[in-house]
């Protein structure tokens, strides 16, 4: 394999590939492989959230208790962060922790089969347009990232301007100094394109090693790696993208 | 010199970027396994704030990765 064959593969990899188009009253609307990941991400969790919360009882047993958990979970962190008035954004942080855990380690599922055997398997016409290899984590899709990071920074004013009020949070630009204002304001932009690009970057990164590894060291070697990459990198960047958005937030109101 | 070898030289410039994350982060990381050994009880906080700075000082060797990429992905040579 020369060089140029490897970065042929490489960038084929990277960027995300439009499966088919929606007709949608004229619109034709591509959907790439990105958003399909994503539905399956968004499918999963609604199942997975369905299951666990029905017969809800108010001793728990069995599944009830993991439900407990992991909500628990969310709660106590974004009230250890924003402190008073963490109701509101529990959800939100919840949301977007668990769909960016499954998305960014979603490529530990693809020993699932392909298309072209689930098509065989069950003679659905659509499933054969699904690839091989699909589940790529679809964080590595610019767009993702950013319309989380402005998803975020909408519930920081949203939540500035329930819970400050909408004078005193205008008069928070202004505080302790008028000479802070444009600072405050470029906050609001360079918030969220740190925040973006720190997810984007971090798990495209992990994702070209990955990748880089599988085309020209299949055996063994990629399976430890993987650990690092693939679970590690996911989560501890998952983890990183709610804490910051939890901390802007706590900014916000406070 | 060819194009395409100028820019792979800027795109390997930009990923020198990373060296100044890598070493402030490993003083974060530094100081806060000191912090922990003086003060163990604390060792939560000191956690999600090394976390916090870390993933703050990480952001500038992420700009230079990213800007390498689009650099070798953009322009093609």
């Amino acid at each position: 394999m020369n060089n140029l064959d490897l970065r042929e593969k490489l960038i084929e990899e990277l960027y995300a590939k439009e499966l088919f188009k929606i007709n949608l009253f004229g619109w034709e609307i591509p959907v790439t492989d990105t958003v399909v990941v994503m539905w399956i991400v968004m499918a999963f969790l609604i199942l997975f959230a369905f299951f666990l919360t029905r017969n809800l009882k108010p001793v728990p047993k069995g599944k009830q208790n993991l439900a407990e958990v992991i909500v628990g979970f969310f709660n106590s962190f974004s009230r250890e962060v924003i402190g008073h008035h963490w109701r509101p954004f529990a959800p939100y942080i919840g949301t977007v922790a668990l769909f960016l855990a499954f998305a960014n380690t979603i490529s530990l599922f693809n020993f699932l089969p392909g298309g072209e055997f689930l098509y065989r398997l069950t003679g659905l016409d659509f499933l054969r347009h699904l690839p091989e290899n699909l589940l790529k984590p679809p964080t590595r899709d610019i767009n993702v990232p950013v319309s989380l990071a402005v998803l975020s920074m909408v519930v920081c004013i949203m939540g500035g301007l329930g819970i400050k009020k909408p004078g005193p949070w205008l008069r928070s630009f202004f505080e302790p100094s008028i000479m802070l204002f444009p600072f405050k304001v470029l906050d609001y932009l360079i918030r969220p394109t740190s925040l973006s690009l720190r997810l984007f970057g971090n798990v495209l990164g992990a994702f070209i090693v990955m990748e880089l590894l599988y085309l020209t060291i299949p055996a063994f070697l990629p399976a430890p790696l993987s650990i690092y990459f693939d679970i590690f990198d996911g989560l501890l960047q998952a983890y990183i993208f709610v804490f910051l958005s939890l901390f802007y937030m706590a900014e916000a109101v406070e | 010199m060819s194009t395409g070898g100028i820019i792979a030289l800027a795109a390997a410039i930009y990923v020198i970027v990373g060296s100044g994350a890598a070493i402030g982060i490993s003083i974060a990381t530094g100081k806060a396994a000191e912090a922990t050994g003086r003060q163990p009880e604390a060792a939560d906080k000191i956690r999600s704030v090394t976390l916090l700075g870390c993933a703050l000082a990480e952001a500038t060797a992420i700009y230079g990765f990213v800007i390498a990429l689009i650099l070798l992905l953009i322009y093609k040579a």
